[in-house]
């Protein structure tokens, strides 16, 4: 049973609280629990470099702001990894939904891409980072637009980076949209030509959004995979900033304690996102599950 | 096939419609062909109010999406009368999946008022209206799942003449609810009729539903399907089902049909 912590439930299904957690015993006795025992084991083993306590991680967390050598700090790099996934997520929604909603409803583009999508598809998007970089080099967002080094957190979104993300994100929106289209119910299209809908006026007015909760779908498991492979790119050699590369840094320095840190942030983001998804899902498709 | 216009100077009313000699054959890759209309011969006249009543799967439904402009024959003439234009002025009320569910009421109803670039002020005034006509005010902003099955296909009804249609077809459209809402329906739609002067062809597999509505039953015969007999109701408006007249025309109908189901 979910219970409203922080706020009162209004019984207004339309709002959109983000706020809204299970029940306190998954997010507060069980955690709790769980870093009593974190905190006593650690201080028993007294080996901080492999197991370091919960005291340091924290002590990390609370001061986000803190230069780590020279690879700047816990937040610097998170909001350089957001940033790549955020500008490489929206590429791929963009050309996901279009193409899937155009595969979907023309049954030339589908048959002459469908193939080569379906062997593109199971490639795991980090073997696409090599290609990345011999491609576009150690260019960066500002270059593209001519702008050189601009001496801002835009330099740090390399376009390697960008479209290794985009790869990632790519995929699961265009196989959802994919099946939303081609799920769409021929009465729809009949009811729509019959009140004299147009071709076009159809894609918009029916396919759009009688699709739409898979595509919201593909969105989410979209944004969950690009922030998975982000994190993964970053830590490969090559990188020099994103909370991966600060977390493989850290490692290298036996700092474990900022590791686990990152390793926190990283997996607290990734929930939020997916929260935040599914929100705007349940706000924007009401009718989702109730089609009559 | 071809749409020509008719000019029936004879006829003291001009003709909305007329089929001649229409055949279509469903052929599917596996199975064997279906025949599911032969020759069938329909003339309706402008603001007539006609109702097919057959079994369930005799072509009626092929025959409305011919008309529609949804699908083509394979066989014989379609005229539509004259001002009569597919996606512009032939409405068409469906059984299921009558409004589309991630729109609300009032913006169902003015999706194809929408699709004709109606300013939509405009078409928020008139959904507005139509919903009041129907007896759904206060529902503008509830989605479809909210209503009722009856309240589902009064909304569908607004969506149908929003398009202010010369031609409504209707295809069961009350076939999934229950006897009352149905009656209630029924009345409703009567009145909209002999209001708006429009002219329906209404299919049903309920007998009591042809003769309360129709000027004139027509029999669908099953396999292909054809029109079997025709009945003129002249019993004046509204009708009244206890009446002799009334149940003796069931009586007659429901041995055609049945001739038609052996």
């Amino acid at each position: 049973m979910s219970r409203w912590l922080g706020c009162p439930p209004t019984g207004n299904s339309s709002e959109i609280w983000i706020f809204r957690i299970g029940s306190p015993l998954g997010w507060i006795v069980v955690p709790v629990i769980l870093l009593i025992i974190w905190q006593i084991a650690a201080q028993w083993l007294n080996q901080p470099w492999i197991f370091p306590p919960v005291s340091r991680v924290i002590g990390q967390l609370v001061h986000p702001f803190r230069e780590h050598y020279a690879s700047g700090s816990l937040l610097s790099n998170t909001l350089i990894s957001l940033l790549r996934v955020l500008l490489g997520f929206l590429l791929a929604a963009v050309a996901g939904i279009s193409l899937g909603i155009a595969m979907g409803s023309i049954r030339i583009i589908r048959s002459s891409l469908e193939p080569i999508i379906e062997v593109l598809r199971p490639l795991c998007p980090i073997a696409w980072l090599p290609f990345a970089i011999a491609v576009f080099k150690r260019g960066t967002l500002p270059q593209l637009f001519g702008f050189g080094y601009t001496r801002t957190v835009f330099d740090q979104v390399q376009l390697g980076m960008v479209f290794v993300i985009f790869v990632g994100g790519f995929f699961p929106v265009l196989t959802n949209t994919l099946d939303g289209v081609r799920g769409v119910r021929r009465n729809y299209l009949l009811l729509a030509q019959a009140l004299g809908a147009k071709r076009r006026q159809i894609f918009r007015h029916v396919y759009l959004p009688a699709s739409m909760p898979m595509i919201l779908t593909g969105l989410r498991q979209g944004l969950g995979l690009c922030w998975f492979v982000i994190i993964a790119a970053e830590m490969l050699p090559g990188a020099e900033s994103g909370i991966g590369y600060l977390l493989m840094y850290a490692s290298d320095n036996a700092a474990m304690d900022i590791v686990i840190a990152a390793m926190l942030i990283i997996g607290s983001i990734g929930a939020f996102l997916s929260l935040v998804m599914r929100k705007i899902m349940s706000g924007l498709v009401r009718w989702h599950g109730k089609e009559i | 096939m071809t749409h020509g216009k008719i000019n029936n100077l004879l006829k003291e009313k001009p003709i909305a419609l007329e089929l001649r000699k229409v055949g279509k054959v469903f052929r599917s890759d596996t199975g064997p062909k279906l025949r599911a209309l032969e020759n069938v011969n329909l003339r309706v006249l402008q603001g007539e109010f006609v109702t097919l009543v057959g079994a369930t799967g005799c072509g009626k439904t092929t025959l409305l999406n011919l008309i529609a402009g949804l699908d083509t024959a394979d066989e014989g003439n379609l005229c539509l009368g004259q001002g009569l234009r597919f996606g512009d002025n032939i409405a068409h009320v469906f059984q299921h999946y009558t409004l589309f569910p991630w729109r609300t009421v009032v913006s169902n109803v003015s999706f194809g008022l929408q699709m004709r670039s109606v300013p939509r002020s405009e078409r928020q005034a008139r959904a507005a209206k139509l919903l009041a006509s129907v007896g759904l005010e206060g529902f503008e902003d509830a989605y479809p799942h909210e209503l009722s099955g009856g309240m589902r296909q009064r909304a569908a009804i607004a969506q149908a003449l929003a398009i202010e249609p010369k031609l409504l077809l209707m295809d069961e459209p009350f076939g999934a609810v229950d006897d009352s809402t149905r009656n209630e329906l029924q009345e409703m739609l009567t009145n909209l009729w002999q209001e708006n002067q429009a002219t329906i062809l209404f299919v049903t597999h309920n007998i009591d539903e042809a003769i309360v509505l129709g000027d004139r039953v027509l029999v669908f015969s099953e396999r292909p399907g054809r029109i079997a007999r025709e009945f003129k109701i002249d019993l004046p408006r509204p009708r009244d089902r206890m009446a002799k007249e009334f149940t003796d025309l069931f009586i007659r109908i429901r041995t055609a049909l049945s001739g038609q189901l052996d």
